[in-house]
């Protein structure tokens, strides 16, 4: 189906995260399935005559370790369930927000909580001058979200709003389970690649089971699903997450009603976005251009791919970004003489907060 | 015995596709009815405004008086305005008539001076850039609802189901009036 619109263009990214979701478990079966058969054609294992062809007999013996899978598979997110947000949050080095302290930021998000009915997650913010955010936690009472000091300082109220509701909407979609799901699976990908490449190298299958076998071939084979079924993991991986951007970009324009603000905070933030931190993570944040090669192991689509999607799907219009936004109201007093503190001081910032956009006809 | 299933098969197949394609129609008239609630909010807000605000200018125009019952007739027949059609008529002309008292008000210094007409003011062209934007975005799902109630296979269940096309929340006719600058001419 083709997307006419806002909301068809978010059910059709859903239905795309979806589709590559089911792709991991295939991949893996495949992988498995792909490596007993390699085993098999070696002669390391007993040859499939008995259980009626080769392929039969790879089959049989993969429904056999597919239980140890899901084992490990559970464990895994059991732990990333519990753990995952207290893990970012050391990572990022980010300290919880309270009211007082960030009111604008802190009312932004309550506002957005409420129009859609749900408990205020916690904010954080990192002290850094770079501009991200990012959304973490896997199940309600856990959520929070992280807003950099570069991120609050430069945007205005619109377009934190838009980001905030960009986070928001990662949350609402529980895309952070999405996406710790498959680093699970990518993780279990990786982990059966190095089993397969450490093998290799200290020669542990020539001495299996004392067999004469054919090693070279199943070296051969396994090499080959290995290296296929380890790229792929990470393309699925990273064609998931930007599925995701997509749509928390779309979920945020539902919720403020604003594509245009989503738009220039895009513009703001583009190309001061860096934070360091593993893939899994920068799956999560509002923006990241490492893009890698042509795009395929990028978690963010391009930032113009993003707003060329608002433009025509969410009615968006691309402006020039507006200035950064007024500092709290102090109390007017005369400026020191000397004190020319350039245009991106308090005072500068008052002045340039004077030709603010479109402010309606009479402002 | 195997044709009978291939037909069963079919007929749930044909069954799921209706209901999904019922339920996305339904989804996206939900969608556009949201969308102008949240219209419906910004305006109840902007006619609360409109009483207190001639109040005030009344304070220190209050010969003017043409303008000033413009406004509070627009307001009324604003809120008295129903169907999405007239309501979009209604607050166009009281966009006018506001805009026409501000422009009034610009002669009057001391008018300009006063505290609480400023954030009268200021209030005022906040709320017009929630109403455009939230316009804006009523107008985005009413074009995606009619646009899909007018594809296939959605076309054959929407006559059937009463899904119409929909207004949109036009600016229409003051849309030229809007977007040419007032003239000024000194005599």
């Amino acid at each position: 189906m083709q997307a006419i619109g806002l909301q068809t263009y978010i059910w059709n990214n859903n239905i795309r995260s979806a589709v590559l979701l089911v792709g991991f478990p295939i991949l893996l079966i495949g992988m498995v399935f792909f490596l007993t058969l390699g085993m098999i054609w070696a002669g390391m294992l007993p040859p499939g005559e008995a259980y009626g062809g080769d392929v039969n007999e790879a089959l049989g013996l993969m429904w056999g370790a597919a239980p140890a899978a899901i084992i490990v598979a559970a464990i895994w997110f059991v732990i990333a369930y519990f753990f995952n947000e207290t893990i970012i949050d050391f990572a990022t080095g980010s300290r919880q927000l309270t009211r007082e302290e960030e009111p604008r930021a802190y009312n932004l998000l309550e506002n957005l909580c409420i129009s859609r009915g749900l408990n205020m997650p916690k904010l954080r913010v990192i002290e850094t001058d770079e501009m991200n955010a990012f959304a973490s936690g896997l199940h309600d009472g856990r959520f929070s979200v992280t807003v950099t000091r570069g991120i609050l300082a430069s945007l205005d109220d619109r377009e934190l709003e838009a980001v905030l509701g960009h986070e928001l909407t990662h949350i609402i979609n529980r895309d952070v389970r999405t996406m710790v799901i498959a680093a699970i699976f990518a993780g279990i990908i990786t982990l059966i690649c190095q089993i397969i490449y450490r093998s290799i190298m200290w020669g542990g299958f020539g001495g299996l089971r004392g067999r004469r076998g054919n090693v070279g071939v199943f070296i051969l084979v396994a090499m080959v699903v290995g290296a296929v079924g380890y790229l792929l993991a990470i393309v699925i991986r990273m064609a998931i997450s930007r599925t995701r951007e997509y749509v928390a970009d779309a979920g945020s324009v539902e919720l403020t009603k604003n594509p245009d603000a989503m738009i220039s905070a895009l513009r703001k933030v583009s190309g001061h976005a860096h934070l360091d931190a593993p893939a899994s993570m920068r799956a999560m944040f509002l923006e990241d251009d490492d893009d890698g090669i042509f795009g395929l192991f990028a978690t963010h689509p391009p930032v113009e791919k993003r707003i060329a999607a608002l433009v025509q799907f969410g009615g968006g219009r691309d402006l020039a970004p507006t200035p950064a936004p007024t500092p709290p109201p102090e109390p007017i007093s005369r400026p020191a003489p000397g004190t020319d503190d350039g245009p991106w001081g308090a005072h500068g910032a008052q002045r340039l907060a004077q030709d603010d956009g479109p402010a309606g006809p009479w402002s | 015995m195997t044709a009978l299933l291939v037909l069963l098969a079919i007929i749930v197949l044909a069954g799921f596709l209706v209901v999904g394609a019922y339920n996305r129609l339904v989804a996206l008239r939900q969608n556009a009815n949201e969308a102008f609630a949240d219209i419906d909010v910004q305006l109840k807000q902007r006619q609360d405004l409109v009483p207190n605000l001639v109040e005030t200018v009344k304070g220190y125009a209050a010969h003017e008086r043409g303008t000033l019952e413009e406004v509070t007739q627009a307001r009324a027949v604003a809120v008295g305005a129903t169907g999405v059609e007239q309501r979009a008529q209604a607050e166009n002309a009281l966009t006018g008539a506001l805009g026409r008292l501000m422009a009034v008000a610009e002669a009057y210094p001391d008018l300009k001076a006063n505290q609480n007409f400023l954030q009268l003011q200021g209030e005022l062209a906040d709320l017009e850039n929630k109403i455009a934007a939230a316009r804006r975005f009523f107008n985005n799902a009413i074009a995606e609802y009619n646009a899909a109630i007018q594809r296939f296979p959605a076309v054959l269940l929407a006559g059937a189901f009463g899904f119409q096309a929909r207004d949109f929340f036009d600016v229409g006719a003051d849309r030229q009036a809007m977007q040419t600058a007032p003239q000024v001419k000194f005599s």
